[in-house]
């Protein structure tokens, strides 16, 4: 185990079946293929040779502490928003840091400070492929939101709003899911205002683009994950 | 200053996906390839250490790999080291390598570079590679480089109004480029027609406001390059390409903090003040989320170290390290190829196409030629050698993209989102 505290305050304790899923896989070749393929170290000096490509899989269970900020994702399993406010200069971090780096506060330890659940979207993507664990809930976007108050920041997903009615400067709430698991997940943004369409950055020519590739992403999620798809931009 | 730091070799081995040859054969190819072209070179004799470059374990699922190569290639018992620093691993490497050598222990040290990413599937190794980002904040609400180099993009459409066809601009001129270059995994894979901009709308979209032609490939490749101090560089050739210059940057790890970062508040006065009134200034208005500050302070360092105050003028080609089509407009105004705001004319003026006056990527780099992360940069640097020393036409069996009589290029490299850059200035002997 990668962590035997002397003493368990609160928890919850995870499946233990993951401890096995975890080893899933364990380098083991699960498969072997026999194909035929190039060989050259430019395009013009390549011939054909055979390689054996095995499938190897592997899996890990990470026990990961969140050390001085930890309160920062309790708050969040509470559904309380916190910075780390510097007690020298007054600036408020979110992400929060345990230790201010303005140069004349010397690495000063922080304070915790409860935050509004408001802020401003700095600037934002609208994402139309991901990483593994993401790919089920595309489209989606992201949006860098400036909480009130904060000198940094936060990445967070911006749901109930059209793709392009976003731009910097939108008035966000943030909100908490409802059932919080102790990620930066657990907080989602949605607008405070009405999007003023004259705040648009996108062209009209842009915007139709990316009605048509929303359309294409949605077909692309709902064919490859048929009912577990949960596209997060609704048009 | 003394003891001067040349380059003398150097071999790429080509950038594809799939390669099937392992690492350590990819390896070989490129220093056989230097060993080809340098009968001067006294294999492995001459070779007094090596740097090796190579960014993720995850994506070959091996530590060490280095090891693996360092024997593979037959040289040991010498010195060797790996470097490893995402996007910047190869440009870390061969600066690294210039440092050895200026510190007098060694006098000729080898960098090797390669990465194979074919192993995983695409959002894996996109997964993989956001392990380069912060795993408590901006991995978990679904972000990835191409993500976090798109908000970026964003704020610097929205502060200075380039549009997404300047951006495929871009994407064209990269994208024809690689076409005549043999190394070249767009050639590969889509031939030798050229594309439009047309062609660039009609790829898939990844992140808003990038589409596929507007990013890195993943890719599989090896490249090495051999320096030399003044002393021995001789022995190896009478047209050496001279370092001039180098430089070393940083900025946040999170793109997110950059808004109101203190280490950047009032160092580049003039560019914070070309701020657009569309939004509430940031107490850091550059780079804030838009530039990239560890750009400036690389070049800046290199341009100081070379003798250049104007780049346009005294550089007559750029290989810029390019992901995505909007870094490569920024990275204008960081090197100061322009001023803040204006690399968009730089894009519709063709000043950094072939014809231009500063042509850039005239190996397509990252979006067309490859991106093997750890071999990038060394293929790069590889491919300015060969245009100094006038050896293009040859290697490429074409003068559709060789310089004639050209003195002065530089290379730039950085990892994350600009969280690390160094820049170097090569000139003909």
């Amino acid at each position: 185990m990668a962590y035997k505290p002397k003493k368990i305050v609160e928890s919850l304790e995870y499946n233990k079946q993951w401890d096995e899923w975890a080893r899933q896989g364990n380098w083991s070749p699960v498969g072997w293929r026999w194909i035929e393929g190039p060989k050259g170290y430019r395009l013009d000096k390549l011939s054909t040779t055979n390689y054996l490509v095995i499938q190897r899989p592997h899996a890990s269970l990470y026990h990961h502490s969140y050390g001085m900020t930890s309160k920062f994702f309790k708050g969040l399993l509470e559904k309380k928003l916190y910075g780390s406010k510097c007690p020298k200069c007054g600036s408020i971090y979110l992400p929060p840091r345990a230790h201010c780096w303005n140069a004349e506060c010397r690495l000063e330890e922080t304070e915790w400070v409860e935050l509004p659940p408001r802020g401003e979207v700095h600037t934002f993507s609208v994402m139309a492929f991901s990483a593994t664990p993401f790919l089920k809930t595309l489209p989606f976007i992201i949006a860098y939101v400036r909480v009130e108050g904060c000198c940094t920041t936060v990445p967070t997903r911006l749901l109930k709003v059209n793709p392009w009615d976003v731009y910097p400067g939108l008035k966000v709430n943030i909100n908490f899911v409802e059932h919080p698991k102790g990620d930066i997940m657990d907080i989602y943004c949605t607008p405070a205002e009405t999007p003023d369409p004259s705040k648009r950055i996108m062209s009209s020519e842009t915007v139709e683009r990316l009605k048509d590739d929303m359309r294409k992403v949605k077909e692309w999620v709902v064919r490859k994950f048929g009912s577990e798809a949960k596209p997060s931009i609704e048009i | 200053m003394s003891n001067r730091v040349a380059v003398v070799g150097g071999g790429i081995s080509r950038f594809d996906n799939p390669r099937y040859e392992l690492h350590e054969e990819m390896c070989a190819e490129a220093v056989r390839e230097m060993l080809a072209d340098n009968s001067n070179i006294d294999y492995p004799k001459d070779i007094d250490a090596v740097i090796y470059s190579y960014f993720s374990d995850h994506l070959a699922g091996q530590l060490c790999f280095h090891w693996i190569i360092h024997d593979y290639l037959g040289l040991l018992p010498k010195p060797a080291y790996r470097v490893e620093s995402g996007g910047a691993t190869p440009i870390d490497a061969l600066i690294n390598a210039f440092m050895y050598i200026k510190s007098g222990i060694f006098k000729n040290v080898l960098v090797v570079g390669w990465e194979k990413m074919s192993e995983l599937d695409t959002p894996k190794v996109n997964e993989f590679i956001a392990a380069a980002s912060d795993t408590d904040f901006d991995f978990p609400v679904g972000g990835y480089y191409t993500g976090y180099y798109a908000v970026l993009e964003t704020r610097h459409m929205y502060l200075y109004g380039e549009t997404e066809e300047d951006l495929a601009k871009i994407a064209v001129k990269n994208h024809n480029n690689a076409t005549f270059n043999p190394y070249a995994q767009w050639r590969s894979q889509h031939g030798t027609t050229f594309i439009t901009v047309d062609d660039v709308f009609k790829s898939r979209l990844i992140s808003w406001p990038y589409r596929a032609l507007n990013c890195a490939m993943i890719s599989d490749g090896a490249a090495c390059m051999l320096l030399a101090s003044e002393e021995t560089a001789k022995k190896f050739t009478d047209s050496p390409v001279w370092i001039t210059g180098v430089g070393l940057g940083t900025d946040t790890m999170r793109p997110g903090d950059r808004v109101d970062n203190p280490m950047y508040r009032g160092l580049y006065s003039e560019d914070e003040s070309i701020y657009p009134g569309v939004s509430t200034k940031t107490a850091s208005p550059y780079p804030e989320m838009a530039n990239f500050g560890s750009i400036r302070v690389s070049g800046d360092m290199a341009y100081k170290m070379a003798g250049i105050d104007n780049p346009v003028k005294q550089l007559d080609f750029a290989e810029l390290f390019n992901p995505y089509d909007g870094v490569e407009l920024a990275e204008y105004e960081d090197l100061r190829f322009c001023k803040r705001g204006e690399g968009k004319i730089l894009v519709r003026e063709g000043v950094t196409d072939w014809g231009g006056e500063l042509p850039c990527q005239l190996s397509g780099a990252h979006t067309a030629a490859g991106h093997p992360v750890g071999a990038t940069s060394i293929a790069q640097a590889m491919q300015i050698y060969w245009q100094l020393t006038e050896q293009t036409a040859n290697k490429w069996k074409t003068k559709a993209r060789a310089l004639s009589g050209a003195q002065r290029a530089l290379l730039q490299g950085h990892g994350g989102t600009g969280c690390q850059s160094g820049v170097i200035i090569f000139e003909r002997g």
